[in-house]
């Protein structure tokens, strides 16, 4: 009883061991600050790359994609773990948004009304789905997950607008109303949040139009053949999509799979050899297949699976080496950027984990010169009774409680940091106009502000630990002390 | 260590006997002076019989609290033996010594020797704190209190149960410390020159406050003191000369 009721006594009373709780204070707010941030950028790197890959991805290296992509499809369906096998495309083209902008970006081709089943595209549409799901929210209705999901079901590249609208924007084009439609990545649009922190309304960028410019390329010719104008054509923007990864939000449009294949020449034809005379089959080729997962299955069985079924394809319509595919986990597409965050964390953890150790000496310091300003009393405390171990006891539960105090203190000011980081960072660009998270480093145009409850609690555990281990020689140092001496000691 | 043994009773009375609870023999003490050695205790014996006051006085620097350190087992002889009861506690361990000094003796100090961040009432009860574990503090922790109450009142001190230390006298401070020393009940009472550090007049009232325990409790109590009229006060005076106890002329 005495050793708590001096415990608090002292917890309370001796302000210098106040600067010992401030130090674990700091550090594991700072610790949980760093882990949480960083923790977070990995979490959310994952989760949004993954929600634009699907779980297993049949790649073609090289930009002419890879033929009999169908049959890979139709074999990847009967394996009995998959959710959906989509194909998509992707290659490099040029954007002239309504005379306004123009600029090199990466083009996307999706099977929009399939796409849902393999990744989050979908949900990071603004007017088919996000724009929908908030107006409920602020009704006092939100949607349920079955609302959600049946909408992302129904996102299409469809034209929002009356064909008299696109008719009498674009009067010159012939028959402008059966363009398709174009979804735009935020950035490409140059929509960003205003000063308050919230993205504007983007209803009037329904009626712009953009002209996509494609470089068509045939693996089997060598180099791209620039004796026909490069393929382009008009699109009308939908929508735009917000994925929240800045890389692909500054630079990405979303088409529809067919017209895109048919841009590239990439669809399946009958070509005529002029030698010959013969009529040969050009088999359909894509870039990508997208392949999802029922959920609860291994993805790397899955991936093996896959790889069956596509060096049989391979195997059977003897596709040519100069359609090399791989196919890989979205972890390992993934992998050279998971690494290097996944390494970053740890040396910022290790490096503030360093500093950390300051704030053991500093207990250690602090407790050594109580213990020593405390002999007299640690004599008059054994003159009373008390056990060796029961005086080291009170030091040792004392650098606990500095611990078990400051760690709470820490968790309190770690949330209120971590909760409040992008205000924060908000408040510092207009305060002293630096910008420390550049989203074209970091990927994501928000930093991280959610707390992981494992990485809390080692962290908090860690930090009363090492407060009692800065109280260790100083307990051991009170409890070898001769009562006489203590008693006599000035 | 749950529940007390006794009803807290201020009396404690034990009648006075001629057993003797306390003895020591032969004892040899000495400390190290940086290169030299000094032989404070030569051959010290001393018995102690229930119920009796026993003044050991010596000039200063004459081994008197070294004496009583050892008697109270908060030192150890070089040689020699101290018994207690018949136990010898030169062999005991650390931890029955920490036991017998809660449980048995009592202390108090020149300095009184009171903890600074608790106030009276805290520096009472310090001594059962440490007897008690926290849930027999806790479940007898009424009794306890009026116990402490009751001897805080009976030394005059009932008015000032929340003051620090820093907020009494000398003499209430010593009042405190003797609050303490008897908390647990104590069968002996070491007092190492109690009224050293006050005037004559608060001297003379610390005093009569160990006779009255004497008196009227027939508490057993050892007292050093350099002052020979503090210590005629007692049953019995010794005097401590050249590290040997002799007894004291008349």
């Amino acid at each position: 009883m005495y050793k708590l009721h001096l415990i608090l006594k002292y917890l309370r009373k001796r302000r210098i061991a106040w600067v010992s709780l401030v130090a674990v204070t700091l550090c594991t707010a700072m610790v949980l600050v760093v882990i949480s941030v960083m923790g977070g950028w990995l979490r959310m790197f994952r989760e949004s790359f993954h929600g634009l890959t699907g779980d297993v991805i049949v790649h073609g290296e090289s930009l002419s994609g890879f033929p009999y992509y169908q049959e890979m499809i139709d074999r990847i369906h009967t394996i009995p773990h998959v959710k959906r096998a989509v194909p998509t495309l992707e290659t490099f083209g040029l954007v002239n948004v309504n005379n306004l902008v123009r600029r090199g970006v990466q083009v996307v081709g999706y099977r929009i009304d399939q796409i849902g089943d393999v990744n989050e595209f979908p949900s990071s549409l603004h007017r088919q789905f996000n724009s929908k799901v908030e107006e409920a929210e602020k009704s006092g209705e939100p949607l349920t997950e079955q609302e959600k999901d049946e909408l992302k079901k129904k996102v299409s590249f469809d034209l929002p607008l009356p064909p008299e609208e696109y008719r009498a924007i674009l009067s010159r084009v012939r028959n402008p109303e059966k363009k398709s439609g174009m979804i735009c990545g935020i950035g490409v649009l140059g929509i960003k949040k205003d000063k308050e922190g919230k993205w504007p309304e983007r209803n009037h960028l329904l009626d712009l139009w953009v002209n996509l410019t494609v470089l068509p390329i045939d693996a089997e010719r060598r180099g791209i053949d620039t004796s026909t104008p490069p393929p382009q054509d008009i699109f009308w923007i939908v929508d735009d999509s917000r994925t929240g990864i800045w890389q692909a939000d500054q630079a990405s449009v979303y088409v529809p799979f067919d017209v895109l294949q048919r841009m590239l020449d990439m669809d399946a034809r009958e070509e005529r050899d002029p030698e010959t005379n013969t009529v040969r089959k050009i088999e359909a080729r894509t870039r990508d297949i997208q392949v999802s997962a029922l959920p609860g299955n291994d993805i790397y069985e899955l991936k093996r699976q896959v790889q069956k079924v596509v060096d049989q394809v391979i195997a059977d319509r003897a596709i040519p080496a100069y359609y090399p595919i791989t196919v890989e986990t979205w972890e390992e597409s993934q992998a050279t950027f998971i690494a290097a965050i996944e390494k970053e964390k740890a040396l910022v953890t290790i490096l503030f984990g360093m500093i950390s150790i300051v704030a053991v000496f500093l207990i250690f310091c602090i407790f050594y010169m109580i213990v020593v300003e405390k002999t007299k009393d640690i004599g008059i405390i054994k003159s009373v009774g008390a056990t060796n171990a029961g005086v080291a006891g009170i030091f040792l539960g004392y650098g606990l409680a500095i611990g078990v105090v400051g760690a709470g203190m820490g968790l309190l000011f770690g949330y209120l940091i971590v909760h409040n980081i992008n205000w924060l960072h908000e408040q510092m660009f207009r305060t002293l106009g630096q910008r420390i998270w550049d989203p074209e480093v970091y990927a994501f145009d928000t930093i991280p502000n959610t707390m992981d409850p494992k990485e809390v609690t080692v962290i908090l555990v860690v930090a009363m630990l090492s407060a009692l281990l800065g109280a260790i020689i100083p307990a051991w140092r009170a409890a070898r002390m001769h009562p006489v001496d203590a008693l006599r000691w000035e | 260590m749950s529940q007390i043994a006794n009803q807290p009773d201020l009396s404690g009375a034990r009648p006075k006997s001629e057993t003797t609870i306390l003895r020591a023999e032969h004892l040899r003490k000495t400390f190290k002076m940086g290169d030299s050695t000094v032989v404070v205790l030569k051959s010290a014996d001393l018995s102690v019989r229930e119920g009796e006051f026993v003044a050991i006085e010596g000039r200063s620097g004459s081994g008197k609290s070294t004496l009583l350190h050892i008697l109270g087992v908060l030192d150890e002889p070089d040689e020699g033996s101290v018994t207690y009861d018949g136990k010898d506690l030169v062999q005991m361990s650390g931890a029955g010594r920490s036991r017998l000094r809660n449980e048995q003796f009592g202390f108090v100090f020149q300095f009184y020797h009171l903890l600074p961040e608790l106030n009276v009432l805290e520096n009472t009860l310090l001594s059962a704190m440490i007897k008690y574990s926290w849930f027999g503090f806790r479940s007898n922790r009424p009794t306890l209190r009026k116990r402490a109450e009751e001897v805080l009142d009976s030394l005059g001190m009932s008015h000032r149960l929340k003051h620090r230390p820093n907020q009494l006298s000398g003499g209430e401070r010593q009042r405190v410390a003797i609050a303490r020393a008897l908390m647990n009940q104590p069968r002996v009472l070491f007092a190492d020159e109690p009224t050293g550090n006050l005037d004559a007049e608060t001297g003379k009232q610390i005093m009569g406050v160990l006779e009255k325990l004497h008196r009227e409790n027939g508490q057993t109590i050892i007292m050093v003191t350099h002052d020979r009229t503090l210590a005629r006060q007692a049953d019995r005076v010794l005097v401590l000369k050249d590290g040997k106890l002799e007894r004291a002329e008349t």
